[in-house]
């Protein structure tokens, strides 16, 4: 995927006949290879020890939780996960009844977005954490500049829509919690964010942008119907899941046309 | 008032017989109409000329200037309205046109124009109607542009005239008829030159209408035959036809002339420029009048003539030589074809304009290959005019024009068949046609061969012709020039001299005689009998030349053309009137002819219908009677015309011999009898006929004058142009003799350049020579020059050497001199020397005896010696084996040096590779350690996540006992149970209680505390405390293994303590708590490592702090040991700053140097 000399020369072809996922392949052996969550070193000889280390710190945590009494076995494994999570940042507060910050609900969004994706509660639970943790140390200071970016790709893309927008006032109050903060956990399936987040995870947040405006190209008709804001938030909150997966492949064509191949793009 | 009368009084005397008076009068009213430029004068005077007629009047109204233009067309207007002044003022309005006034471009502005055409559109009288229509015929070339407004107008006023002409209202005369015919007929000529589109369109929608068809059946379609296809109708459109730009480049007798092109009747056209092939013949014409040789007609019957006459036709030639026409045509050659024959084959319109140089080509193309229809016609028509009417040539064309009407009737006199006969001599066109042929040939001969020539005679006449074509087209430039010359002073000759005379075809009246007007009256009846239909008929029977003849209107120019010769005849009256004289007995075979090709008159019924028959009859009537009296003989003959003009003239002569006639047969007293005189007796009716007749001629006349005029002056424009030419033309003569002149210069100067370059080449070389001479003597003189130097320096030399030589003798000389002092002063040394030496040569005999003595003796020893010798060259040859031995020795010895030198580079060189391999398995080595640090730090982090989960997981667990530890204390069960620990639980409460609140690095304090008795303490004393009292040296190491043993803790006490003191004596410390949890833990090898070098950095101050801490806890601990209450004080201690510490600083301070006082005694 760096280079042409790297790139699998049937591609150029692949991509005529339409099929985009044989550089993704690559994409992911390159992240398997560098292990952008950190979760396991990049050394073989080490993974089984470190994995056992990973297994231990999972078991322990959940040990404490479980002696403390702040998880049992009937807690949904969510919730087992956030409870970890707040444990093992200091945050865990004083009683399990005490309200959810939001935060700790964009965590609830991804671990459940996460628990279909993966089968295993240990390697789910650290996935989980080290992607939220990503999201909270590399992408801080990108994540709030996304709606900006979004509007503007939105203009390029399709300027009426923007304007239709703005008129309804609705451009402040577009659910971009949802899609930035959570990526979209629970917006699109799993299968569709899947996709999403290996690009995220390997290193673009803009991607969540692209998808973004996608949605929004994708339901145009619809959006450009509604009047009031509240109803667009309302409508884009819960979108249709069945053309998700058209709109993430868009939504990547979007991102290469604008940012170039995804190696140069942050 | 007074001016009026005046004016009436001049007006009288305007007529007054006295030229004086009336010159003067006339001066006077011009004057006044300079000055005045009021109406009233030219009202009054147009007022006056209607009453009286008078001709000075005229006179004045025609020369009107520019002011008074529009006072005279109203008044002309306000006139014509009027019926009763309508005729006469349209007669003054004629005269003002043709004088063509500097205003007439105000004509198409003027009222008078529409209402002009009102009055042709109204009226009914024909004598106005003829005279308003020759007056728009005037006006019009001089108005083209005013067509746009009133072009339907003028085609109305056609329509309208052209149906009268045929209907006759019944009280309209018939002879006015044939005017207004005439008149009509030249309208049409002006409007098709003119107009040529949209007439021709109004002609296709007016006659297409049923109720005008007879009208163009019987007056337009005779007319449409006498013109040409106009150009403008293939080229133009009708749009172009009236644009203004079209016209304005034409004056007005541009326009009359391009009207006349069209004509393709004699009496009407002009046939200027060669305008096409259908003019050929018509051109010739013109060229012969001007320069009378016949040679074009020559030409076309030489290869005609023996191409197509058939024997018949030959035979009619001999037959036909009719001695009328023979005179004819010889009477003009023979004073003219003698001089210039060969120009008329070549004759082109362009030579006789003179426009170009005479082109060769052209000139003989027409007549043989080109022109089919030359051919055709020049054995119809040409042939049968040889002396073809000048009808359009430069200058001499109005005569001849006038003259043709004249002698009209000449031909027709000389073939005089009976009158009714002639009416079924339908083969006389052609019969005209050929009998010209003889004549023609008849031209070329000399005048000897006057007579006619025989049928016999014919084929060598031809073959003479033949051969004549060469030597006149050798002759042919020549000719054209002279041709050219001859035609301008003929032209200007003749226009000088007849136009006194010929001008007027009443002058002509008078000439001829009373014989002519019974021609006239004959041939104006067979000119109105002329059909084409008849003549087509007759040619079609005639052979291989049918088929081209079938076109031809132009038979009719041919028989009108027959007259002609009357022309040149009416310059040579004297010879005329012998070849006038008709023969009769020629006639029968004409018509014999005429018969014999089997003609039936089919055109009898037409000639009713062609001509106005009543006018016929009246004529006929008259003339019959008149010319039995005075000719006793009627001649007339049919000739092929019927062109209106011809019937008119016809009618003007008959109208003129018969008033004549009847002026005698009334034996009247005079001839000259007045009009009103004359109308007396005769019925009033005709006598007003006659008289309106005469103003109709008048106003004819009138209108061929301008017509005359505008030819006039078209010809001045030629005559210009042609005289332009030759002057250019002399001046490329000139021109071109200057340029001989300058090229035999040129030659000249050229030869004399030439001779001046041999000379100048010629010195050149005398000079070279020269100079290459004097070159070599300076040469020379220079080598000599050279020489005698050379010599002068060589002796020059020899007077130096000379001078040296006597100087290096001088100095010989001196030291001779010298060697000779010297030598003297030697010799009286030597002289005693000499003494020394005899003395010294005893003392040598002397020991030379002592030499020989000893000599014996070495003689003596030296045979001793030899006896010794043999026994030393064993020695030298055991010594030499032993050298070599030795250097044998030497050499193995260097063999196994240089052995040991190769193996031992070989060693080197094995150890470097190893070295090499050795490196690299180092950079391997470092390479993996380095991938071993990776995983290891992969692990490692991945140990430390789980280790800091763990000590999350204790936080949490911790808490989790704290909070529990809560919730037991609140339920007071606690309390209850054990009072006496209480104090204590509280403590620790509160304890943990702070770390809650600060950090959690108190728990991490507690490890210290935990571990602090053996581990922690040891370490920092070597540095610290011996350290900072260095002098003790060796004490150090001593105390150090006493400290590691715990079962002092007197002395672990000491150590902190003493270092404590001295650094409370250098800093105040203040921040303790806060320090505390920097410090690594002390619980794992690795903290342990870390406090080492931490300490070894930062000596004192982490120490201190940390001992100080671990001492405080220790302190507090053993306080707490001994007392609880002591023990609530403490944490308040550690808080704040320092109040409390100074009780067991002191203490310390004691044990302390009690302690150091100890380790003193101990060391």
């Amino acid at each position: 995927m760096t280079d042409d000399s790297q790139r699998n020369f049937r591609s150029v072809y692949y991509e005529k006949v339409g099929f985009r996922g044989v550089e993704e392949k690559k994409s992911l052996e390159i992240l398997l290879k560098d292990d952008r969550l950190g979760i396991l070193p990049p050394h073989h000889e080490s993974h089984a020890k470190v994995m056992m280390y990973r297994k231990d710190q999972y078991s322990d945590v959940l040990h404490a939780l479980k002696v403390i009494r702040f998880v049992s076995d009937a807690t949904p494994q969510v919730e087992v996960y956030l409870r970890m999570y707040q444990l093992e940042s200091g945050k865990l507060p004083r009683s399990p009844s005490f309200p959810l910050e939001p935060e700790d609900e964009v965590f609830l969004a991804i671990a459940k977005a996460m628990e279909e994706m993966v089968e295993d509660c240990v390697d789910c639970y650290w996935i989980i954490r080290c992607f939220v943790n990503q999201l909270n140390t590399k992408y801080r200071d990108f994540l709030p500049q996304l709606p900006k970016a979004f509007e503007q790709y939105l203009n390029l893309e399709d300027s009426r829509l923007l304007s239709h927008l703005k008129t309804c006032s609705a451009v402040s109050k577009l659910p971009y919690d949802l899609w930035f903060k959570r990526c979209f956990a629970g917006c699109l399936p799993e299968s569709s964010l899947q996709r999403v987040w290996d690009k995220v995870v390997s290193g673009s947040c803009k991607i969540l942008v692209f998808v973004a405006v996608e949605i929004l190209l994708t339901f145009k008709i619809k959006v450009m119907a509604l009047n009031s804001a509240e109803k667009i938030t309302k409508f884009l909150e819960n979108i249709p899941q069945d053309s998700s997966d058209a709109i993430v492949s868009k939504a990547i064509d979007l991102w290469h046309k604008h940012c170039g191949t995804p190696v140069h793009s942050a | 008032m007074a001016q009026q009368a005046n004016v009436g009084e001049l007006l009288s005397m305007l007529d007054s017989p006295m030229l004086g008076v009336r010159d003067d009068v006339t001066a006077v009213f011009k004057e006044n109409l300079s000055s005045d430029r009021g109406p009233m004068l030219v009202n009054t005077l147009v007022d006056y000329y209607l009453e009286t007629n008078s001709q000075p009047v005229l006179h004045i109204l025609t020369t009107l200037q520019e002011p008074h233009d529009k006072h005279l067309l109203d008044k002309i207007n306000e006139y014509v309205g009027k019926a009763a002044t309508r005729l006469s003022i349209l007669s003054l309005l004629g005269h003002v046109i043709r004088l063509q006034p500097s205003w007439k471009h105000k004509l198409s502005q003027a009222p008078l124009l529409p209402s002009l055409l009102k009055c042709l559109k109204m009226d009914t009288d024909v004598v106005v109607l003829t005279t308003g229509v020759l007056v728009l015929i005037t006006m019009l070339p001089m108005i083209p542009q005013s067509g746009k407004q009133h072009l339907l107008d003028f085609f109305d006023i056609f329509g309208r005239l052209s149906s009268w002409c045929l209907k006759k209202p019944g009280h309209v005369a018939e002879v006015y008829l044939v005017h207004l015919h005439a008149s009509v007929y030249a309208l049409f000529h002006r409007l098709y030159g003119m107009y040529p589109c949209n007439f021709v369109s109004f002609l296709r929608s007016h006659y297409s209408m049923k109720e005008n068809l007879e009208t163009f059946e019987e007056v337009v379609k005779p007319m449409m035959e006498h013109v040409r296809i106009h150009p403008e109708l293939v080229t133009g459109s009708k749009d172009h036809e009236l644009d203004p730009r079209r016209w304005k480049r034409l004056e007005t007798h541009d326009v009359v002339i391009e009207c006349a092109k069209i004509s393709l009747d004699p009496t009407e056209a002009s046939y200027e420029d060669g305008y096409s092939v259908s003019h050929q013949i018509s051109a010739r014409f013109p060229h012969r009048s001007a320069d009378v040789t016949a040679s074009p007609y020559v030409d076309t019957q030489n290869s005609y003539g023996s191409a197509t006459s058939t024997p018949s036709s030959t035979s009619r030639l001999t037959l036909l030589n009719t001695p009328g026409q023979l005179p004819q045509t010889l009477s003009s050659p023979s004073t003219r074809l003698i001089t210039e024959p060969p120009q008329a084959i070549l004759w082109s319109p362009s030579m006789v304009c003179g426009m170009t140089t005479p082109p060769t080509s052209p000139g003989n193309v027409p007549p043989d290959l080109s022109h089919p229809y030359s051919k055709v016609f020049g054995t119809t028509g040409g042939k049968g005019t040889p002396l073809g009417t000048p009808a359009t040539s430069p200058p001499p064309a109005p005569l001849c024009h006038t003259d043709d009407y004249v002698h009209i009737s000449l031909p027709q006199a000389t073939a005089t068949p009976p009158r009714k006969e002639e009416r079924t001599d339908s083969a006389r066109p052609c019969l005209h046609r050929q009998h010209h042929l003889p004549n023609d040939r008849g031209l070329e001969e000399p005048l000897g061969s006057k007579g006619s020539v025989t049928l016999s005679d014919l084929p060598g006449f031809l073959g003479d012709l033949a051969s004549e074509e060469d030597s006149i087209e050798k002759d042919k430039e020549e000719a054209a020039i002279s041709k050219e010359l001859s035609e301008i002073t003929t032209a200007e000759a003749e226009h000088v001299v007849p136009r006194g005379g010929f001008d007027s075809p009443f002058y002509r009246d008078s000439l001829p005689g009373s014989q002519r007007k019974t021609h006239s009256a004959a041939s104006s009846a067979q000119g109105a009998s002329m059909n084409p239909e008849p003549l087509h008929s007759s040619l079609d029977k005639l052979g291989p030349d049918t088929p081209k003849q079938a076109f031809t209107p132009i038979d009719l120019p041919c028989g009108s053309a027959d007259e002609s010769p009357a022309g040149d005849r009416a310059r040579q009256t004297s010879l005329e009137t012998s070849i006038l004289t008709p023969s009769p007995c020629k006639i029968p075979p004409q018509r014999g002819m005429g018969f014999g090709s089997g003609q039936p008159p089919p055109y009898d019924h037409l000639f009713e219908v062609a001509l106005p028959k009543t006018a016929y009859h009246f004529v006929s009537k008259k003339t019959e009677e008149l010319l039995k009296k005075a000719k006793g003989s009627t001649e007339e003959d049919f000739l092929p015309s019927t062109s209106p003009m011809e019937v008119l003239d016809r009618l003007i002569q008959q109208g003129a011999d018969a008033h004549s006639k009847e002026l005698n047969k009334l034996s009247l007293p005079s001839k000259s009898v007045d009009w009103t005189h004359f109308g007396g007796s005769p019925p009033s009716d005709e006598i007003r006929t006659l008289r309106d007749q005469l103003l109709l001629l008048h106003n004819q006349l009138l209108y061929e004058r301008f017509k005359r005029q505008q030819h006039a002056l078209r010809n001045r424009r030629l005559l210009r142009k042609v005289i332009k030419a030759a002057a250019l033309e002399e001046h490329n003569a000139a021109m071109k003799d200057q340029l001989k002149l300058q090229e035999k210069d040129i030659q000249m100067w050229k030869v004399s350049l030439q001779k001046e370059q041999a000379r100048y080449s010629q010195l050149q070389e005398q000079r070279d020579t020269v100079v290459t001479q004097l070159h070599s003597q300076i040469r020379q003189l220079q080598h000599d020059r050279e020489e005698f130097y050379n010599q002068s320096q060589e002796l020059q030399t020899k007077l130096e050497d000379c001078r040296n030589m006597i100087a290096e003798l001088r100095i010989e000389l001196k030291k001779a001199n010298n060697k000779v002092c010297h030598t003297e002063l030697q010799l009286s040394q030597v002289s005693q020397k000499l003494s020394n030496s005899e003395s010294v040569q005893q003392q040598m005999e002397f020991l030379n005896r002592q030499l020989l003595v000893l000599g014996e003796v070495n003689e003596l020893y030296l045979e001793q010696l030899q006896n010794k010798h043999s026994d030393t060259t064993k020695e030298v040859e055991m010594m030499k084996a032993a050298y070599r031995k030795e250097l044998e020795k030497n050499r193995s010895h260097v063999l196994q040096q240089n052995q040991r030198l190769d193996t031992s580079q070989k060693r080197i060189l094995e150890l470097e590779s190893h070295l090499a391999k050795k490196d690299h398995l180092l950079l391997e080595q470092k390479k993996y350690l380095e991938d071993v640090k990776l995983q290891a730090r992969g692990q490692l982090q991945a140990a430390e996540s789980r280790y800091e989960a763990q000590k999350r997981i204790t936080q949490v667990f911790e808490l989790e006992i704290l909070d529990l530890y809560g919730r037991l204390e609140k339920d007071g069960l606690l309390k209850k149970l054990e009072e006496e620990k209480t104090e204590a639980a509280e403590a620790a409460e509160e304890r943990l209680d702070c770390c809650d609140d600060g950090c959690s690095d108190s728990v991490v304090g507690h490890n210290e505390e935990a571990s602090g008795h053996n581990g922690e303490t040891k370490a920092p004393r070597p540095g610290s405390t011996w350290g900072s009292s260095g002098s003790r040296g060796g004490g150090g190491s001593s105390s150090s293994s006493e400290l590691s043993t715990p079962e002092k803790p007197p002395n672990q006490r000491a150590g902190p303590f003493s270092s404590r003191w001295e650094t409370a004596m250098g800093e105040p410390s203040g921040s303790i708590p806060t320090t505390v949890g920097s410090l690594p833990s002390s619980k794992s090898f690795l903290g342990m490592k870390a406090r080492e070098l931490f300490r070894n950095k930062s000596e004192s101050q982490c120490d201190e702090d940390g001992l100080t801490i671990s001492s405080l806890s220790e302190t507090l601990k053993t306080e707490l040991g001994k007392d609880l209450g002591v023990e609530a004080k403490t944490p308040l201690n550690l808080d704040g700053p320092h109040p409390s510490p100074p009780t067991p600083d002191s203490v310390g301070q004691l044990r302390i140097m009690d302690y150091n006082e100890t380790h003193h005694e101990h060391s």
